[in-house]
């Protein structure tokens, strides 16, 4: 993740900003008519988990299920009909902050997430309010691109939060009560938890960020019924040195000074301790083999590598672990040593894809920073293709100095964390992109105990346009189908569905529905607030519901909000 | 200056008494922090505009700082005497104490536009509110910035980009890499906000 490449140079931004005067955690008037109520559902078992992807009603999981597909099976809302799509009802939060929550839907019951690790659940019919948590935050937090939060996950009777002073809160599903709360990591030392947790198998399933602070990265199992660890899997071995790569994932060299390296590792030691590797974005569950695959982000200190000599293992790589044990099975690392902070975090998909002989076999996809998507082999996390590039890419891999270097992708990406979305029908990923002109800058201090440690500092490029887009690659050859061109960069996410449709959102406040085969815009929304967070979809009284968060986002400066917005047919 | 500094220092020793003589005294928050209001204000309002506004700051930011005084990790002469003897839950407790209070209005003029313009486009070269947020309130341990001292904010730009400031090279970065010629319009700015 990238906590300073933000830069957006639109006059958009700039009138929002000088118009700005009050509090950034804006809290809206409550509405004192409504107490809370009892949220109706039957508690979720792990059958009902594992078919998430065959249900048309619900949205169980941040992605959708657990291969991460954010391809919903509902098709009444379709190419013929999107055009009459129309908000059914608005939802607003108590929070005006950036809002990257993924809504998911039990029977008719919807939990969203807002900045500060608040949750509601809401009657996914009517957007009427069933409860809120506020979470009392602890004094110290200390994150990256904002105090955002992506979600939760439920499994039986409790709701799982992870939250900005990293702790694991467990809510009763029905009434928002607690039921347990655990502490994940210190935040004085950097650790915060943006992410949604994964639940499957008693297990919640949880990742940490700080990869700007010079933590120790992990993914950690608890029990889902007592908040009790059952396995630490640290994403920095104490043997983070690797094989001295020269090139990255794609073959291109990437400038390292192996032998000052070598020397510098000589002198201090493995820098394992304080190398970074958080974890942003969910894990994908492959039930079959009971392993699970998460992307790791970015060594400490982002831009500088002189600290931390060695491949930086396994910052920057796909990983998979055993569910029931936490023990590594595999990895491949797209970007060794890496100084540019184009990491790994948008979460990695299962799908069947084509080998290189042809032959169908069980894949993981991840789309990266650098622009491209990549397609592994299950079985051993082996690289089977990258895709063409979906943003211009210039000048790889001039190393970053004093003075700033100029490069594309900037440190944004790419792709982001916004999760991207599959139809396997197509052989189709959908990502979205940001284009971000910037200089790369070096500078060398020592570790900060627990504070901001960047290594210097990614810049925009005054007078370079930004932009971004949405890309539709075919994973089983790497081309690119189609590309829509947007205004400015994009963050969010995206969700495709039988409909022949995908539905994103933009930093201006546009939320659209594209043919999923070709591109063409065919129904747009004006939410007033960036759309930058991932749709879902569900259906309540037989009818298709789409759902997105719009409140802007911070990491790229997008209008704020507090709105989630359901949206249907008549 | 000179008084101020004496009043500091001596503060400083007599709020370390009063600390560590707590169990015996029973003192409450508002009067172990009465001697902070020497030089940040009994109303708030700093005696010189070169100490910060502390009412109405973050509390983590607030604990972090003084956590980082009393390790040496950031340098004050008035400082560190005063927060030696403070122990972990002293700092919580005092960080909470001051953010429950109202930020003063020090009646900054609002940046003409010009300025504002400058300074934002300084600010988007290295995205401040990316933790500043985006009415730079702050939050956690990233301070509000909205209505500081303009003397103080160009102080401590001054401070990070030399280094005099060493308890945030991550800021020290970021001030180095923003343009020059924005940094006062961004003080300024921030002051007026």
């Amino acid at each position: 993740m990238n906590r300073y490449s933000i830069a957006f140079a639109t006059l958009f931004g700039l009138s929002c900003t000088l118009a700005a005067s009050s509090h950034a955690q804006e809290v809206t008037k409550q509405d004192q008519w409504s107490p809370p109520r009892e949220a109706k559902i039957s508690p979720i078992t792990q059958e009902q988990l594992n078919a998430a992807d065959k249900s048309a009603t619900n949205f169980l999981l941040t992605n959708g299920n657990y291969a991460q597909t954010r391809f919903h099976p509902a098709k009444q809302i379709n190419r013929d009909n999107v055009k009459n799509l129309h908000v059914a009802w608005i939802f607003q939060t108590e929070v005006k902050e950036s809002l990257e929550t993924s809504p998911i839907v039990i029977d008719g019951v919807m939990y969203v997430t807002t900045s500060f690790s608040h949750v509601y659940a809401i009657d996914a019919k009517t957007g009427e309010q069933l409860w809120h948590y506020s979470h009392k935050m602890g004094p110290v937090t200390t994150y990256c691109c904002g105090p955002n939060n992506r979600g939760v996950q439920v499994l039986g009777d409790k709701v799982y939060l992870a939250t900005l002073d990293s702790k694991l809160v467990a809510l009763n599903a029905r009434t928002g009560d607690v039921v347990w709360t655990t502490d994940i990591a210190d935040p004085e030392l950097g650790y915060s938890e943006t992410m949604a947790p994964t639940v499957v198998k008693d297990k919640v399933l949880i990742g940490t960020n700080g990869g700007e602070y010079g933590i120790r990265g992990f993914v950690r199992a608890y029990d889902a019924k007592s908040g009790k660890l059952v396995w630490n899997f640290d994403t920095i071995p104490e043997n983070s040195v690797g094989v001295w790569a020269t090139k990255d994932a794609t073959g291109r060299d990437m400038h390292r000074d192996i032998q000052a390296e070598k020397d510098q590792l000589a002198k201090i030691g493995d820098p394992y301790k304080r190398l970074g590797g958080g974890v942003w974005q969910n894990p994908a569950v492959d039930l079959a083999t009971n392993r699970i695959y998460f992307v790791v982000g970015n060594p400490s200190p982002d831009l500088d590598g002189t600290p931390r000599p060695g491949d930086n293992l396994y910052t920057d790589s796909l990983v998979a672990l055993d569910l029931e044990t936490g023990k590594f099975v595999c990895h491949l690392q797209y970007i060794a040593h890496d100084v540019w902070d184009l990491d790994a975090v948008s979460p990695p998909v299962l799908v069947d894809v084509k080998d290189k002989s042809g032959k169908t076999i069980p894949g993981v996809i991840h789309a990266g920073k650098t622009g491209h998507i990549y397609v592994h082999d299950r079985k051993d996390c082996s690289l089977i293709r990258f895709s063409e590039a979906m943003v211009p890419q210039e000048n790889m891999w001039v190393l970053p100095t004093k003075e700033g270097a100029r490069m594309l992708p900037g440190a944004n990406g790419g792709v982001e964390w916004s999760p991207i979305a599959t139809d396997p029908g197509q052989e189709l990923a959908y990502a979205i992109n940001l284009h971000q002109p910037m200089h790369y800058r070096v500078e060398n201090s020592p570790y900060p105990n627990g504070k901001l440690w960047l290594g210097g500092a990614f810049t925009a490029i005054p007078g370079e346009k930004q932009s971004g887009n949405i890309t539709a690659v075919n994973y089983n050859n790497g081309k690119i189908r189609w590309q829509v061109h947007t205004p400015e960069p994009m963050i969010g996410g995206i969700l495709a569905t039988a409909g022949g449709l995908v539905f994103a959102g933009e930093g201006n406040g546009k939320f659209a529905a594209y043919n999923s085969s070709t591109g063409k815009e065919l129904w747009s929304f004006r939410a007033g607030a960036g759309v930058n967070a991932p749709p879902s979809s569900y259906s309540v009284g037989g009818k298709q519901y789409i759902v997105v968060g719009a409140g802007g986002n911070t990491q790229v400066n997008f209008r704020r909000g507090n709105n989630i917005i359901a949206f249907t047919l008549d | 200056m000179v008084s101020n500094l004496s009043r500091m220092i001596s503060g400083g020793m007599m709020l370390g008494a009063l600390l560590t003589a707590a169990p015996a005294f029973a003192q409450s928050i508002a009067e172990k922090v009465e001697v902070c209001a020497g030089c940040h204000g009994h109303d708030g309002k700093p005696s010189d505009k070169s100490i910060p506004v502390i009412w109405g700051q973050q509390a983590g930011y607030i604990y972090i700082q003084l956590r980082d005084f009393k390790r040496g990790d950031r340098k004050n002469e008035m400082m560190q005497p005063t927060v030696s003897p403070f122990e972990r839950d002293d700092m919580l407790a005092i960080a909470e104490y001051f953010a429950q209070k109202p930020w003063p209005d020090l009646g900054q003029p609002r940046a003409p536009k010009h300025v504002a313009q400058q300074a934002l486009s300084a600010e988007h070269s290295v995205g401040c509110t990316g933790c500043h947020l985006d009415r730079f309130q702050g939050s956690g341990t990233t301070p509000r910035l909205a209505g500081q001292s303009r003397e103080y904010l160009a102080k401590t730009i001054t401070d990070f980009r030399t280094r005099a400031r060493g308890n945030n090279p991550g800021m020290t970065d970021l001030m180095l890499a923003t343009p020059v010629d924005g940094l006062a319009a961004l003080a300024q700015y921030l002051a007026g906000l």
